[in-house]
């Protein structure tokens, strides 16, 4: 029965992928409907998959040799975030009906959209190290495809072969340590790696878990790869919201979650973990405080959050830092489809033409200060329990100073946050832009998550048994939702942080009373309007490499002496290798 | 039919064939108002006409181990390679002619491109089966010969011209040291047969390290190793498309193929073949893809990363060579085969859009990068599988090159040597680079605004994009199901290693 | 003994293999390249009879020499058709003028 859900959750909306592509974008009206049925049906699937969780292989498939054997096991971890892929994933679907009508081309989108649903299902069912790289590149491949959908947009096409580029070059990490570990073990089994890490030689272990913290913070945009996050918001914004927010970027996430029992022991790489996660999130905050253009911030802010997970992961907090991907997913995905909202009326992204737009959209308004709000981590929304539970986790498990740049970091989240939110929807209409309300579909995406927003902290106590059941190796314990709450209440660490958040609305408020604070200020942000220097680097790796490969050109002749000439040398040379060997 | 009787005619059914079909072309001609059309299907069904005895061959090779046939001193011997190369030469080759029909109609000539074809092929299934160190080289001179000519198949045209010309010299030279080479090592030990060179050559020093170097160079050549390799892009991006999907699809993999057998008869002589490999198969992949990523035609760029992919198949076989690793020589044949498939369907592809922008229009230019803007809007089909052939050669799942790259990749990590590693991690790099230049084609392809060009097209026949269907389905499918091929890929490599003397 | 037959001939051999390279090496003219070609073959003609004789398999030795003759030949006949042609298209069988394909 499980192995049938499992086959559901990738299968149907790889299907539907395929029957959206072939109907042809000659009856758009059947490509929404059909999207929008597959990716549901997929949903419920994965709903009913919780119930069925399990440690053992859901299903396996046969195949052997240098691919071991295709098999998925619905345990805890996997199926809850295969809930979130697909049921994130039917919404955005369905917000894109509005959003996306009338757009040439609607059958590649879909494709794409509902083929990287699926495949962000099997990414995290597959208990196959080699399945989960392949999974994780038909991912990375889906999201290219979605970043550069307008082909014909330059900056698209550099955003979507950038992100490319740069989650594969953090993918070999995955590769190395999937093939290192077969090569060790003799199996892909991810809970064989598990069990038999101790045993594997030091070095070894070493390169695996280094690889893996490459590849997730590659995946999830994290220090020193985050730079293509942002340019990754030429994407149609449900697509910003499901992969760039909701879902792939957890990957990273997930992948450090799931092997930390293993890795955790390796000298250096927790504290690498939570340096990684504190710097991704320090910085990226600073960057959405200097940015202006609504979905950048957002994204910046994605980094950010994603930094708070990373950082509990490294801190031992697995549970806090998969409870915090859950809200987060809930409420960025508000956020984003929200944004999305506002920036399908006005026809702008740069939050300097907007301000007022409240009073035009007051619906969008009110489910997107729900999310801001959330993500501020003002009480007694999800985002507040699930950062307390993360900060708590990372005062007890990690050094008091890296602690103290997170809470600072909460500060700077409240103050974009409210910041962001201004621009948009209060204050003068500075473009003097005529916006309009959201239409039927996109209210149908938004309030579910809205609702989502206000209360999935109440599953704290389900989601901790859910976790806690089903992954032997990662000694999480299952407590009541009210234990979680009270012990979140009673940790000094909710109030540093709250202090935190207040200090951080404070120092929005009175913004114009603190202009000579701002002024010292506006170098760090000078600094992270221009990315730390990192974008400078991708250009100059970039012009570097182009300029080999151009000047390399003139090595073909095209001279036929030149040619005969470079085997005579060849020869010359294999003949002196061989030699020396002898 | 028996086993012999059908290896037999694998190999005279096309050498038969060929002058047939030129005489039917010839005969038939002033009846067809101008067209060759009879020509081209007999030609056609004489490589149809193959499948059923290669069927009974590889039923008889996978049940006993291989299939012995004497001609005089000679001795043919199919085994897991010769089939494996048997079977992928075959297929790619009934595609191209397929898709030629259209290509090629109303070319002067054209009765000799179809009476070629057979016979590359034969030559090529030959050169796989015979255990004879001069009859390899006799093979892979006819094999050479007849690419020559279809290379110059344009010989009114300046640029093939050229690039047939260069090919034929630099090939000459290769072949010339593969002789040299051969004439060392039958001074050394009097016989030509691989099986028995082997033994009598174990250790014994200078010359037939010499030979083996002239082996590595020689058929080097045709292999397209850097830098014996400048040939390449001219005679592949020269040639009509489908020979251009022959020649980099399976013709230098041949040469590879027949330098594997005669290194296999000097195995014993020095362990340094597979550690050679390995150095070629870092220059192959990181020159070729370094070359592609600023290239402008579209051919020329992809004649440039089957360079880039050559490394892959060099790492592969190095690794199996130099640590007896089985899953380097199977990925490696598997990388063969999936890149025949790819590369074959990215020349069609590639060669389709050129015969509906530039040569039905009685142009020869080259098609260019910017031609290809918004070419999905016209031509779904043939867009389509260009995106999917670019993808999987870039290694992206789920596509067969992912597989085969992963195969490959896993053999070096299952040598558990740090510098092997670091070599593995250097070919995913280049994978990665080779991204730099594979996407934004795709990206060109499916933009909304088309370009002039592709507005002025003509429209692609049925006939011609059936191949590049079948191709694309065969890359999806090795590409969600990787075993699918085991059954050629791991008997290739068996016979590989034990003609090296490794298991 | 340095005047031994088979000394001589590994002399022969590697000179006209020498001076056949040499030609293709340096000659800007196409014919030319093709004549480098046809005498470096010849080194390798000499070499499968010394071979031949050496391993007292004279009648293999010369069987392989004349099969390379053959293949050769049609090779020889293969390039000067093609230099016929680019001699008619370009005009001019100097090598520095047949380098529109470059980069």
């Amino acid at each position: 029965m499980a192995g049938i859900l499992i086959a559901l959750c990738i299968g149907l909306p790889w299907a539907g992928a395929l029957l959206v592509w072939w109907i042809g974008n000659d009856n758009p009206r059947w490509q929404h409907s059909l999207a929008v049925g597959f990716s549901a049906a997929g949903g419920l699937a994965a709903l009913a998959l919780i119930g069925l969780r399990s440690q053992g292989a859901g299903l396996s498939l046969k195949v052997g040799g240098a691919f071991g054997d295709f098999s998925f096991v619905p345990d805890g971890l996997s199926v809850y975030l295969t809930a979130i892929a697909t049921v994130i994933g039917s919404l955005a679907v369905i917000f894109s009906i509005d959003y996306m009508r009338g757009e040439e081309q609607l059958g590649r989108y879909y494709a794409l959209v509902l083929f990287f649903i699926g495949s962000m299902a099997g990414l995290v069912l597959t208990n196959n190290l080699f399945l989960m790289f392949l999974f994780w590149e038909i991912t990375a491949l889906c999201s290219y495809g979605l970043i550069s959908f307008h082909n014909d947009d330059p900056k698209a096409v550099a955003g979507g072969i950038k992100a490319l580029i740069i989650t594969q070059l953090g993918g070999i990490g995955l590769l190395v340590a999937a093939i290192l570990s077969y090569s060790y073990l003799g199996s892909f089994d991810t809970n064989l790696l598990l069990q038999k890490a101790p045993e594997l030689p030091a070095n070894v272990l070493t390169i695996l878990a280094f690889g893996c913290l490459a590849a997730a913070a590659a995946k999830s945009a994290q220090f020193p790869f985050q730079t293509w996050l942002p340019d990754a918001m030429e994407a149609p914004t449900p697509v910003s919201a499901l992969i760039h927010a909701a879902t792939m970027v957890n990957a990273g996430v997930y992948l450090l979650a799931r092997f930390y029992p293993a890795f955790a022991a390796v000298p250096n790489w927790r504290e690498a973990v939570m340096l990684v996660g504190m710097i991704s999130a320090l910085m990226a905050a600073l960057m959405a405080l200097a940015a202006n253009d609504l979905k950048r911030v957002l994204a910046y802010s994605t980094v950010s959050q994603l930094g708070y997970m990373v950082y509990a992961v490294g801190a031992g907090g697995v549970l806090a830092s998969q409870f915090h991907l859950l809200s987060h997913s809930i409420f960025k995905a508000l956020l984003f489809l929200g944004a999305g909202a506002v920036i399908h009326a006005a026809g702008t992204r740069d939050m300097r033409q907007m301000g007022g737009l409240g009073s035009q959209m007051p619906f969008v308004r009110t489910v997107f200060v729900a999310g801001a709000l959330a993500l501020a981590g003002v009480p007694v929304l999800n985002g507040f329990w699930s950062k307390e539970l993360v900060l708590e986790a990372g005062l007890s498990g990690g050094p008091v100073w890296v602690f103290g740049l997170m809470i600072f970091t909460a500060a700077l989240t409240a103050l974009y946050t409210f910041r962001m939110v201004w621009m948009v929807f209060f204050g003068e209409n500075r473009g003097g832009l005529h916006a309009h309300e959201a239409g039927a579909a996109m209210k149908t995406a938004l309030a579910p998550l809205a609702l989502g927003a206000l209360v999935s902290w109440l599953l704290a106590g389900p989601f901790s048994r859910l976790l806690a059941e089903t992954l032997p190796h990662h000694s999480i314990h299952a407590l009541p939702t009210g234990e979680i709450l009270l012990e979140v209440i009673k940790a000094p660490a909710t109030y540093i942080a709250l202090a935190a958040v207040a200090l951080g609305l404070a120092a929005w408020w009175w913004r114009e009373k603190l202009r000579l604070f701002s002024e010292a200020l506006s170098g760090i942000l000078w600094v992270a309007a221009h990315s730390f220097g990192f974008e400078a680097i991708n250009r100059g790796v970039v012009s570097v490499t182009n300029d080999a490969a151009e000047d390399l050109r003139g090595s073909q002749t095209g001279l036929l002496n030149w040619n005969v000439l470079a085997i005579i040398i060849a020869l010359v040379l294999v003949l002196l290798l061989l030699a020396l060997g002898a | 039919m028996d086993a012999k009787t059908a290896l037999t005619l694998l190999l005279v059914i096309p050498l038969v064939a060929s002058p047939v079909v030129y005489l039917i072309g010839r005969i038939s001609f002033h009846q067809s108002r101008g067209q060759y059309i009879v020509a081209r299907w007999f030609a056609l069904a004489a490589l149809a006409s193959m499948w059923y005895p290669l069927v009974v061959t590889a039923k008889a090779v996978l049940a006993d181990g291989g299939v012995d046939l004497h001609v005089g001193r000679i001795l043919l011997r199919m085994d897991g390679v010769g089939l494996f190369l048997a079977v992928t030469v075959l297929m790619l080759s009934t595609l191209a002619t397929l898709f030629s029909f259209n290509y090629v109609s109303g070319e002067e000539d054209e009765e000799k491109f179809y009476a070629l074809l057979p016979v590359l092929t034969a030559t090529m299934i030959g050169l796989g089966c015979t255990r004879d160190l001069f009859n390899l080289w006799v093979w892979f001179e006819a094999m050479a010969v007849s690419s020559y000519l279809l290379v110059a198949f344009y010989h009114h045209q300046r640029n093939s011209l050229e690039a047939a010309i260069k090919y034929l010299i630099q090939s000459a030279i290769g072949s010339l040291l593969v002789l040299l080479g051969i004439s060392l090592v039958f001074l050394q030990t009097a016989t030509l047969n691989l099986d028995e060179i082997r033994p009598l050559l174990a250790g014994s020093g200078i010359v037939s390290l010499a030979a083996g170097g002239l082996f590595v160079v020689g058929f080097g050549v045709k292999t397209a190793l850097v830098p014996m390799h400048t040939w390449l892009p001219d005679a592949h991006s020269q040639a009509p498309s489908g020979i251009s999907a022959l020649l980099s699809g399976v013709v230098i993999e041949a040469g590879l193929v027949a330098m594997l057998r005669a290194l296999g008869s000097l195995s014993e002589a020095s362990p340094a073949w597979g550690a050679l490999l390995l150095a070629f198969a870092a220059l192959n992949m990181l020159y070729g893809n370094l070359m592609a990523l600023r290239q402008t035609e579209v051919k020329r760029l992809l004649a440039y990363s089957s360079l880039a992919q050559m490394g892959y198949m060099l790492l592969g076989f190095g690794v199996a060579l130099a640590y007896g690793i089985k899953d380097g020589a199977a990925g490696g044949f598997f990388h063969i085969f999936n890149h025949a498939v790819m590369k074959g369907l990215a020349f069609l592809a590639a060669g389709a859009l050129l015969y509906a922008l530039h040569l039905s229009r009685g142009s020869h230019r080259a098609l260019v990068l910017d031609d290809l803007n918004g070419a999905a809007r016209r031509y779904p089909v043939t867009a389509f599988a260009l995106s999917v052939a670019l993808l999987g050669l870039g290694g992206l799942p789920p596509l067969s090159g992912f597989m085969s790259k992963w195969q490959i990749f896993l053999a070096g990590a299952e040598v558990r040597s740090t510098p092997l590693l670091w070599l593995v991690i250097f070919a995913a790099l280049n994978s990665v680079l080779s991204l730099g230049y594979y996407a934004p084609i795709v990206n060109r392809i499916f933009r909304n605004e088309p370009s002039e060009r592709v507005l002025k097209g003509n429209p692609i026949a049925p006939l011609m994009a059936l191949p590049l269907l079948l191709l694309t389905l065969a890359t999806v499918a090795l590409g969600v199901w990787p075993s699918l091929l085991t059954w050629l890929t791991e008997p290739a490599a068996q016979g590989l290693l034990a003609a090296f003397g490794l298991r | 003994m340095i005047f031994s037959l088979p000394n001589i001939a590994i002399v022969v051999v590697l000179g006209l293999f020498g001076v056949g390279l040499y030609g293709v090496l340096i000659s800007r003219n196409l014919i030319k390249v093709v004549v480098g070609l046809q005498i470096a073959v010849k080194g390798a003609l000499v070499a499968f009879v010394l071979a031949g004789r050496l391993s007292s398999q004279v009648d293999v030795g010369q069987s392989l020499a004349l099969t390379v003759i053959v293949a050769d030949t049609i090779v020889a006949v293969v390039a000067l058709a093609l230099a016929v042609q680019v001699r008619r298209k370009f005009g001019t069988l100097d090598i520095p003028s047949l380098t529109s394909l470059r980069r």
